[in-house]
This record gives C-alpha cells, structure tokens and sequence, in this order.
C-alpha cells in the first residue's frame, strides 16, 4: 500500500505545483494580496509532498520492497544497508525524484530566507520555479514513476551496479544535484525580473548569494565526482572528458562567469544583458545535462535511461525553457537603461575579460561535447572528440584566464592605469621571477613550468592582496576572504592536474609471485593474490607490499570482485599523500600465479581535489558576506 | 484501504489550502521602489569604504555617486507602486480549491495507475515462486472453477521450469475459459516451448484460435509469425509481425522487440553466404584467432535471441578490445575467427598486439559494459603470432 501513498503523493506535489503557479498569478494581476501569499504555503506543501514520496521510496528499499519494480531492479537483500538507502538515487527514476526534491527544497530555501525580497518579488521568483517543478514533477509521473509496481513479484533483486556500491554514489549525486538545481534560482530570478520589466538593484543584489552557493555546490559535486572516478574506475584517472563530465563541468563554467558579472552588475550597473542571458544559459545548461544523461544519447555509467520518450520529454521541455526565457528576454531587453561607462582598463573590464574566456571555454566543451552526437545523429559517421582536442582549445583559453586573475582584484572600479598598477606589484613581480628562476632548476618540463609560473602568480598576488587588505583594517570581509580562497584554490588545482599529468607515471605490466617492480624509487613487491568473499561479492585480493629506501612504506590490496549477480568490479588500492599517491589495480590472472597488474605514481595529486574545495569554501564564505545580511529596517525605508 | 489513505491527504492538503487562505502569511511591508532605494543607500555606503580602500579613484567617485542615483532614478521610473488588496478570500473558494484538490488528484491517479490488477503484498516479508504456486494451489482446492488463478498458476510453474505442471493448470484453466485469448497464447507459448520450440499441432491451433478472437491480439500475431519463419514464410511472418507492429506502442519493449525481430527477418531473407565472409575475413591480413565456443543445450534453447560478444584484449595494458564480433547466440555457428577486420581502431590492431585474452560474453542487452545476467568465460593468455584456435565453454 505504501507505494501506491508514495505515488499518490508525487500528484498531490504537481497538484500544488500547479495551484503554486496559478493562483499567485492571479493573485498577482489582480491586486489579490490573499492570493498571491499562496505562492510560499503551497511551495511548502509541495515540498512536504515530495518529501513523503521520496520517504516511502527509501522505505521500500530498506525493506526489500521487490513489488515495487524499481526497487527490484536495483536493490537485493544482500545489499549494504547504506547502499540500500544511496540506491534510491542509483538510476534514472529515483534520481529524478531526488532532482525533483531538491529543487522544492531550493524553493523553499528562497521562500524561508529571502525576508529582504518584496513579497511580489518573491511571488514571481517562486511562480516561475513551480513551472520549473510543474515540467520534472510530469516528467517523473508520465515516463518515470518510481512507484510503478511489478504484476509478479520477484523472490529476489537486481544488483545495484557495483561501481556505485561505493561512498562517493551516497554523496556525488546529491551535491551535483544541488548545483545543476541550484542554477534555477538565478534563472528564476531573471525570468521574474523579465516578466516584470524591471531588471533592477534588488534582483541583482539578491540573486547573487544564491548564484554563489550554487556554484559551491556544483563545484564540490564535481570534485566528489572527480574523486569517485579516480579511486573507483581503476583507472587512475581524475578527468576524462567524458561527454557525462562535460555536461556538468559547461554549467559550471557558466556559473562561474555570471558570479563575477554580478558583481559588476549589482555594484556598477554594467554588463546587464550579459548577466540576464548567463543565467539563462546556466540553467539551460543544466537541463541540457540532464537531456544528454538521461536521453540514452551517451552511453556511460551515468546513462541509467534509454527511452526515448524520457528523451523526447527533456527535449520539449529544454526547447520551452530556453525559448521561452530567451522570447521573453528579446521582448523586454529594449526597456533597459544603458550600462554606466567604464576604462579599457578597470575593474570591470578584468571582469569582462574573464567572463569572455570562460564562457570561450564553455564554448569549446559544447563543441567538443555535441558535434560528434550531431554528426553520429544525422549519420555522418562517427567520430570521437577526447583529451587532444580538450587539451589543444580548452588550456590556451584557460592561460590567460589565469593570468588575469591574479590582476584583476588589484585594479580600480571605473578606471585605472598601467603605471600604478605597475608601482603597485613590480615588488612582488621581482619575487615571482626569483622564484620562477628557482623553479627552473628543478625541471625542464614545459608545462609544469608554465604551471608552476601560474600557480606561484596567483598565489603571490592573491596573499599579497590579502596583506595589503589586512593592513587596511576595514577591507576584510567574507566576501573579499571568498574570493582570495577560491583563486588560491584555482592556482592548487592548476598546479595539481599538471604535474600528475606530466610526471604522473603508469605501468601496465606482468608481475609473478615474489616479483619487484621500480617506479620513482619505490619498489613495489607482488605477494600473490588470495580469494575472498564478502556480502554480496567475492573475488580475489591481491597482495603488494610498497618500499622505499629499504624501509616498508605500506601493503596495498587491490581487489577484483565479482558481485553475486555476476558483475566484475576492480577496486583500485591506494597509498595516499599530499605530495603522490601509490595507486594499484588488479588486471587478469595469466598463468602460473602471474597476474596483469597496473601501478600508477601520481604526484601531487590530492591537490586536485584540494582546489576544488578551496573554490567551494571560497564561493560559500562569498555567499554569506555582510552585505547579504543587512536587514532592510522599516526605519531605513 | 488505500482510499482512506488518499481521502486523509487530500483533506489534509485541503485543509491547508483553506487554512493559509483565511490566514494569510505576514507581509513584511516593503515594496519594490522601498527596496530599491534602500539598496541604493547601501550601495552609496559601500562606494564610500570602496574609496576608503582605494578600489576607486577619488576623482572618479562623484561620478560612480553620481551613476548610483542616476540608477536609481530609473529604477522608480520603472516600478509602480500597487495598491494591495488585503481582503480575505471568501470561505467559498477555500471550499472550491479543497475540492478541485481532491478531485484533480484522483483524477490524475485514476488516469496513471496500471490498467492490471495489482496483487499488493500485505506482508512486507515477499512471497517465492514455490510459495506463490502453494498458496494458489490451496486456493484452487477450494475455487477450482477460478481460469484466472488457473492461468496465474500456469505462469507460476512456467517460471519455476515446471512445465508439465504449467501445462496442466493451464489446460485446466482451457477447459473453464477457452475464449480468452491471452490464455490461448500463453498455453500455445508453453506448448511449444514443451516441444523444443515447435509450434506445430496444437500450439499453432491455439494460435489460431485467439486470432479468431482477436484478429489484431499482438502477442497472438507474433506467435503466428514465429510459426511461419519456421515454416520458411519470411514474407507471411513480415505480414504478421508488421500488423501486430501497428497495435503496438511506439517505444514499449515489446514494440522494440518486434522491430529488432523484423531487422533481423529482413537480414535473413538477404542473407549471403557465411562461408563467403570467412574468406574475407581470411584475406584482411595479418594474424588471426580461431575462437570455437560450446555452449550447453540449456543455453542454447533459452537463449538464443542473446547477443555473443567474442573479443580479444591485451592481456597486460588496457582493457579495450583489439577485435570484436557481436552476433546474435542463434546465428554463432561454433567458431568465429578474430583477425584484423574486427579491430575498432585502424592503429590498434589485433596483429600489433603480443599475448590476448581471449573473451565470450552472452549478453541479453548486448551492452558494451557487462550487466547484471551476463555470463563470460575469458582464455588463458595466447599469442597472436602462432594464428592460435581457442577452445572455450560457456555452461
């Protein structure tokens, strides 16, 4: 019976979906203050709905509900718990019901904190996101259910895919969620600034903190996928360009320009129609990922659909959202003032700059991303865009990128010159060329050269500035403490993705019983490999023992499991530091206890992962900055 | 049960609606140009610690004032200031919207549910297939004249492998109801399935007796056809399957079984000689692999619409094939040979490589990724240079 609760839940959520949408709307023609109110209780019930539904769901996998046919098609008795409980977002219909609860619960964040909005504002602001909710809370109903139940009921489950039986599956999909969601908030923002002509003060100083915990949360989600997929796949890889990875990592780009170009907005009154049409394309974006993940357009693991009905349904729905805001936006786009005049060289033109070479950026992943499905679509043959084309357009965007950063906070809103900025950092360009000098006797590799030229850049001028803002007493807020943390986490990641890529070393090779391999001075012995079992998997654990200098460094057991379903999985062991990391993988057996085996050196690695936090921290330390806290007291009115 | 559950929630919902109409949620009392304004202040503040801080130049910070006010100035153009209503909403329309609640959703639930009956369990602890035929049998005990649970039954014992117990409850259930087509079809596909797949005599008389029924029943029409390929009626089976094709929903799984079994009807009847292809495959060059594979006859039977994936990878590096063959388990013919022909990649062919790994995967999805259901069996490592032939077993 509970199914059928949880089912009946979800239209009761697109009922009030739909009573959110329309009676705060006439509410809102008609002067109606009574009706308008309704926009925030009826988000709440929708939300309370939601969460009943996705309740019930995760009841029916703790307790092995195989009736229902989700559940049996991806959990089994022998399952973890906590896997039985991170399985409800495993596949297509499940994380399409997390999406739909975690942009209820974004709405209802906007509804509980924005006390600074006027409420016809935020009526607007939320009307538009329950048509956002209208189009996913349909998409789970008509091609998703969840809840949809089995006419025979099976003894036993599927198997969840083993490569998401993992740690990583329980939090990855959610924080990514959180951001691909999150991106809504600015579009609703727009989009009521647009359906009401005014495109003033109060939509960009409110949106941005929203805009910038997004990104906070789209960055942490991609850096927990990162990590997922580096310790998970076996493969010892942290990025692969892999169409799934583009999807979000396009948003993400333009997350983070419209971030600054609030800021130039909000502050000066510039860069408006550049701003509205970020949001626009952020939260396009974001559809667009789930269109080419759920689609079954891409085959990957991220490809839990292959119907094309769900595929038809994002399409019409992505084709609506972008030409609606996009009409809408060329309809009001000419009632705009022009923006306030700004130098060649300013502030708002560092921030332009930056804007330019990211949203080039995105640009280069799009056509990395989609030409090969458009040419694959039309039947033009197939062909495959990987890390060549990505490394050859996306790092010469991404060089001056970072070159402008580490300036750009050092110049003048409005106007400013190349002399005093001149004066004020020749001293610390003096350090940086000593230090880049010290940084030629240790390698003669190109790019980790230019890599550590621009980490020791940003990092100079970002603690420089710091310096600088401290001695001034007044300049530190958590704004100002945001931005410095999210460059230095820029400059770590830049110098962490190059020096394991360049020097990173890999060997796929044949070790017999006993026998010792050298990488970078650590040698790694080959113990054997034993059987062993587990819950709901055996295999095989391997045995190698790591040293250096003589001394034992560590054991690493890599292990390759075969799940009780029959699936195979590799489970990579690793040694971790900050400064490399030992990473082992099992490959096949060969004969005469010799086994296919792949060791990896990965210097620096960690600091991957490091940056992404820094930029995250960075992004929610500038999301509660004062400034978004001042109330707005009836006095000061 | 199940609607007083639904009746709780709807009240509960209406019941909220109507509470949040006649009570409604404080205003904070600012509108727009309020807030506009009071935005403008702050930005002139900040503009004062900017100049402070140096981040503007102090000759260029009347204008930024300046550029403030002007904004803002615009911004009250812009904005109209609306008088609100504050009046309650009449206790009629909290009445209406509780009802249109209440209403609508049923609606909605009425128009998704699943049109089959759904046996919900009332336990939360799931019955077995052994459990299920037990239970059903204790119950036809006492309701033997019940087809239905008779058909259910037959199902049962099928799943469990049991066929002469699936045929006798389903003749049973034959003798009780013998107009129903969905149970003709079922006993005629359990039938056949009895006789090694052979659909003659009385399978294919079952057939024939549901498409007098229902000339358009899908399942029946794909039976029939069935029967005509074994018959060598491509074009007859092309007829049936095409119009049972037309009753079908684009996009279900049976839809797209039904074109996958017509894609492969069509390859058959413009099929060239097997023998022809070995030779070319022969003459591409280079080293091959004789890769000869049994299967049991349990396999064989029950899976032969699976896809066989037959591959060879490197047995140390990467685990990417070298050279692939994909064919249907019941087009394999015992051996296949692997040379440079069946290579993804014109620069990684299966002669450059030294020791491989010989793969046989049997796939029901034919998925590059092994699923859940697959079974594979992988050779001990063999060099390619000695044109080696690779015996495996998948049981």
């Amino acid at each position: 019976m509970l199914p059928e609760i949880g089912h009946f839940a979800l239209i009761l959520a697109l009922v009030f979906a739909i009573l959110q949408v329309v009676l705060p709307s006439v509410g809102l023609l008609r002067a109606n203050f009574a009706l308008a109110q309704l926009s925030k209780p009826l988000l709440w019930m929708q939300f309370f709905w939601i969460l009943v539904a996705f309740a019930i769901l995760m009841n029916a996998f703790i307790i092995d509900d195989f009736s229902v046919k989700y559940v049996a098609n991806n959990s089994n008795t022998q399952l973890p718990s906590i896997f039985k409980i991170s399985a409800v977002w495993g596949a297509h219909e499940g994380s399409l019901l997390l999406w739909a609860l975690i942009l209820a619960l974004w709405s209802v964040a906007v509804s509980v904190f924005s006390k600074r909005l006027p409420s016809e504002v935020l009526h607007h602001i939320l009307i538009i996101l329950g048509l956002i909710s209208i189009g996913f809370l349909l998409f789970l109903l008509l091609t998703s259910n969840p809840f949809e139940r089995l006419e025979i009921i099976p003894i036993q489950g599927r198997e969840l895919n083993p490569l998401l039986q993992d740690f990583g599956l329980i939090i990855h999909p959610p924080m990514l969620y959180m951001g691909y969601v999150g991106m809504a908030i600015p579009f609703a923002f727009v989009l009521s600034s647009l359906i009401r002509g005014q495109l003033d003060s109060t939509w960009l100083r409110w949106s941005r903190p929203w805009t910038l915990v997004a990104w906070a949360f789209l960055t942490f989600g991609i850096t927990l996928g990162s990590w997922w997929a580096y310790y998970e796949l076996g493969w010892g890889g942290w990025w692969f360009w892999d169409p799934v990875e583009n999807a979000s990592f396009m948003p993400w780009l333009v997350a983070t320009a419209l971030a600054h170009s609030l800021s130039v907005s909000e502050k000066r009154n510039a860069f408006k129609h550049w701003t509205v049409l970020l949001a626009i394309s952020g939260f396009s974006l974001s559809l667009l990922g789930t269109f080419l993940v759920r689609s079954g357009i891409l085959t990957s693991v991220h490809s839990f659909a292959s119907d094309p009905a769900r595929g038809l349904f994002i399409l019409i729905f992505l084709v609506l959202v972008i030409g609606g805001s996009l009409g809408l936006y060329a309809w009001r786009s000419g009632r705009w003032s022009s923006s306030n005049k700004f130098a060649l060289l300013s502030r708002e033109s560092g921030l332009l700059l930056n804007n330019i070479l990211l949203i080039a950026a995105m640009l280069s992943v799009f056509l990395g991303t989609l030409y090969p499905l458009l040419l694959d679509s039309l039947g033009l043959g197939k062909i495959s865009v990987g890390s060549p084309y990505f490394d050859a357009v996306f790092i010469p965007i991404m060089i001056p990128a970072a070159l402008a950063l580490a300036i750009a906070p050092f110049l003048r809103w409005k106007q400013d010159s190349t002399k005093r900025i001149g004066v004020l950092l020749r001293k610390i360009w003096g350090l940086i060329l000593l230090l880049f000098i010290a940084a030629l006797f240790l390698t003669d590799n190109i790019w980790v050269l230019l890599a550590v030229f621009l980490f020791i850049w940003i990092l100079t001028h970002s603690l420089w500035l710091f310096w600088q803002r401290l001695r001034q007493k007044s300049g530190i807020n958590l704004g100002f403490i945001g931005m410095i943390l999210a460059h230095i986490g820029i400059a770590v990641f830049l110098l962490g993705a190059t020096v394991t890529t360049q020097f990173g070393v890999e060997k796929d090779i044949k070790m017999s019983l006993n026998e010792t391999k050298i990488i970078k001075g650590y040698n790694f012995v080959f113990n054997g490999v034993e059987r062993f079992s587990f819950e709901n998997y055996q295999g095989f654990k391997g045995n190698i023992e790591v040293f250096f200098a003589d001394e034992k460094i560590t054991t690493l057991t890599p292990e390759k499991r075969q799940y009780s379903t029959g699936m195979p999985m590799t489970e990579a062991a690793i040694d971790p530091s900050l400064y490399r990391d030992l990473y082992v993988a099992l490959g096949e057996p060969l004969g005469a206890g010799a086994w296919s085996i792949r060791l990896y050196y990965k210097p620096l690695i960690r600091l991957i992962w490091l940056g992404g936090l820094l930029i995250t921290l960075g992004a929610l330390f500038a999301a509660f900055d004062r400034r978004y806290r001042l109330k707005i007291s009836a006095s000061e009115l | 049960m199940i609607y007083a559950w639904f009746a709780f929630m709807i009240l509960l919902s209406g019941a909220l609606v109507a509470w949040f109409l006649r009570h409604p949620l404080k205003d904070y009392g600012f509108d727009l140009q309020k807030s506009n304004i009071a935005l403008g202040r702050q930005k002139k503040l900040e503009l004062q610690n900017d100049l402070k801080l140096g981040l503007i130049d102090a000759d260029l910070g009347q204008q930024a004032q300046d550029d403030i006010a002007k904004t803002l100035a615009q911004e009250l153009t812009q904005s109209q200031v609306r008088v609100r209503e504050n009046r309650p909403v009449p206790i009629w329309l909290a009445a209406v919207l509780a009802i249109f609640i209440g209403v609508f959703s049923l609606l909605i639930y009425q128009a998704l549910t699943p049109k089959f009956t759904v046996k919900i369990p009332t336990k939360t602890t799931q019955l077995s297939l052994e459990e299920s035929a037990v239970k059903l049998q204790n119950y036809l005990a006492e309701q033997p004249e019940n087809a239905a649970a008779w058909q259910i039954l037959g199902l049962k014992y099928f799943e469990l492998n049991q066929l002469e117990a699936s045929l006798n409850a389903y003749e049973k259930a034959y003798q009780l109801s013998p107009k129903n087509p969905k149970l003709l079809v079922e006993y005629a596909s359990s039938l056949a399935i009895k006789n090694n797949n052979d659909f003659h005599g009385r399978p294919i008389e079952l057939v024939k007796q549901a498409l007098m029924l229902e000339p358009d029943a899908p399942d029946a029409l794909y039976m029939a056809g069935l029967y005509a390929v074994s018959e060598q009626e491509f074009k007859l089976a092309e007829l049936l399957w095409r119009k049972a094709l037309a009753r079908l929903k684009s996009g279900s799984i049976e839809h797209k079984i039904l074109l996958d079994v017509l894609a492969e009807l069509s390859e058959l009847t413009n099929k060239t000689d097997k023998s022809v292809q070995t030779v070319e495959h022969l003459a591409a060059g280079g080293n091959s692999i004789k890769v000869m594979v049994d299967f049991s006859d349990e396999i064989l039977s029950s899976r032969a619409q699976d896809f066989l994936m037959i591959y060879a990878k490197a047995a140390v590096g990467r685990p990417m094939p070298l050279a692939i063959v994909k064919i249907r388990l019941k087009d394999f013919t015992g051996q296949i040979i692997l040379d440079n022909s069946n290579s993804l990649l014109p620069n990684n062919t299966l002669s450059q490589a030294g020791e491989v790994l010989i793969v046989a995967r049997l796939s029901s999805t034919g998925a590059a990724f092994r699923q859940a259901g697959d079974i594979q069996i992988t050779s001990a490592a063999v060099r390619v240079k000695d044109n080696p032939t690779v015996n495996l077993e998948l049981k």
